[in-house]
């Protein structure tokens, strides 16, 4: 019993250790791209196809009235451009905020979805939009969103490459000041954008698509038969299913858009809770498709199995302390006691694995924004709180695997406008 | 192969705390009193707006190590107060 424990503890630890070692390793490789002074450069191509944006809102007066502006002042000719708002059941003034732009400017236009058909999350919101839409290429923007000007060229760009099937942008918190809450999820942006995905991008692995500030090529999404609306986490499963069709996603951290972040632990909570178990449930679906693919290469695969499995770590780190413990300090133990370098290893993981810390100092630094690295020590708290919602996530769905009564419902996240008092330009 | 498992608890007990304070000081300090609060300013792309961003960027690290250095020597100070708290 003794050694199983040992070798469970073990496997643990060597999983942590894969995460550790991934995480430094693209913190090194940002650090070192960085290092490489580049000119900015002025954006020139006569790539303009047409576009098509999609915007899910659902009770978003708060916030939807500022993007909807914002799409009025993009600058890419409004002849490629065709915005469609999908007003999903609002019961406040969304429809009729969306209505009135749509009334003065011929390039945008409402899709009002009744209850009947509307409400059923964000999958289903975009699908409909999709349908209704004819750009060669779809963005997408949430309703809280506000994007830089010439956002839809820097994105659109890529996709000149045939092999690029999406892009994501990058998203940047817009209320941080706000509380604690606010300036924590803002650290937790900046490591997994200006540092996470940068590096993937850089090194040719998984970029992801995180579900707005991005888009795809039409042919592709049509392919892939649009968004699964059984799963929570629709962006993951896109990304996942892009990259089986062989094609890649592509990140762009230049083209920048803000976003109001969730500022109380209760919707936080809420917001980590359905994107932990739409991880989950894109694990389950993707992991052995990505072991067998052969339109992905080794390394590829590797950090695809590693992203996948990314939420489940807050409960390898629990079950690896519960059974460590006991261990150390309790039983004689002869496999961890030869290899006792585990026990550090399984400890500094437990309190945050500090190579994501590493992450977000990082992009801090080349954010230019040293005094929010004071901030890090915090993230602690974050990382704590995720232990038990990733744990109850978890459990959620294998319930609703074992029962067959899959109770995937799409909680929102509330947006009040906190941001709008924030913006500058 | 591992030390006693009182002497242990004794470290844990007594370091815990002063460790959790050092840590947190930082970042309690900022959030009371924030030197950057953000948000990160998103500007439009232009060769020229981005020199100038650079080149604001690099001012603000150098006054922020101005006052990096200030907090380091009185953080510096606590500790080297709690010495001579042992009994």
């Amino acid at each position: 019993m003794i050694e199983a424990l040992e070798v469970l503890f073990l496997l643990l630890t060597s999983v942590m250790i894969a995460y550790l070692i991934r995480h430094y390793i693209f913190t090194l490789a940002v650090l070192r791209r960085a290092k490489q002074t580049e000119k900015p450069t002025l954006l020139q191509t006569s790539y303009k196809p047409t576009v098509s944006i999609l915007i899910p809102a659902r009770n978003e007066e708060n916030v939807i009235e500022r993007l909807l502006q914002r799409m009025t002042e993009l600058t890419y000719p409004k002849d490629k451009l065709r915005v469609i708002v999908i007003d999903d059941a609002s019961s406040d003034s969304t429809g009729k905020i969306a209505d009135r732009f749509s009334s003065q400017h011929a390039f945008m236009e409402v899709l009002h979805r009744d209850k009947m058909k509307g409400g059923q999350g964000k999958a289903s919101a975009m699908n409909a939009g999709f349908k209704q839409s004819t750009g060669e290429i779809i963005l997408c923007f949430d309703a809280d969103y506000c994007p830089q000007k010439d956002i839809v060229e820097k994105l659109t760009k890529e996709f000149k490459d045939p092999e690029v099937g999406a892009v994501q942008g990058r998203v940047v918190v817009l209320n941080e000041p706000q509380n604690m809450v606010t300036r924590l999820v803002a650290l937790e942006r900046i490591g997994g954008y200006r540092v996470d995905q940068e590096a993937r991008d850089n090194l040719g692995l998984i970029a992801q698509f995180g579900g707005t500030v991005g888009g795809f090529r039409r042919s592709v999404l049509e392919s892939l038969g649009g968004w699964d609306e059984s799963i929570l986490a629709e962006d993951t499963d896109l990304t996942f299913k892009i990259y089986l069709a062989g094609y890649k996603v592509r990140y762009v951290g230049d083209a920048e858009c803000y976003e109001e972040a969730v500022d109380n632990w209760k919707a936080y909570s809420k917001q980590r809770y359905r994107w932990a178990r739409g991880h989950m449930q894109c694990c389950f679906k993707h992991s052995l498709k990505v072991l067998k693919s052969k339109n992905l290469g080794t390394k590829e695969k590797i950090d695809g199995l590693l992203l996948l499995n990314v939420y489940f770590m807050p409960i390898v780190v629990l079950f690896s302390f519960a059974i460590g413990v006991p261990l150390i300090f309790f039983a004689p133990s002869m496999l961890v006691g030869a290899l006792w370098f585990s026990v550090p290893i399984s400890f500094y993981s437990f309190v945050g694995n500090f190579a994501p810390f590493f992450e977000v100092g990082i992009g801090a630094y080349l954010d230019g924004r040293t005094r929010t690295q004071c901030l890090i020590p915090l993230l602690i708290v974050t990382f704590f709180y995720n232990i038990p919602i990733c744990t109850k996530a978890f459990l959620d769905l294998l319930v609703s695997k074992i029962f067959r009564k899959d109770s995937s419902i799409w909680v929102k996240t509330s947006h009040i406008g906190n941001g709008n008092r924030y913006i500058v330009n | 192969m591992f030390p006693d498992l009182t002497l242990i608890i004794i470290i844990l007990a007594v370091g815990t705390p002063i460790l959790i304070l050092i840590m947190l000081l930082p970042a309690l300090l900022e959030l009371k009193k924030p030197k950057d609060a953000g948000p990160r300013l998103i500007m439009d792309n232009s060769s020229e707006v981005q020199i100038q961003m650079r080149a604001f960027s690099i001012a603000s690290m150098e006054e922020e190590q101005k006052f990096d250095i200030a907090l380091i020597r009185m953080l510096a100070k606590i500790i080297e107060v709690l010495p001579s708290m042992e009994i």
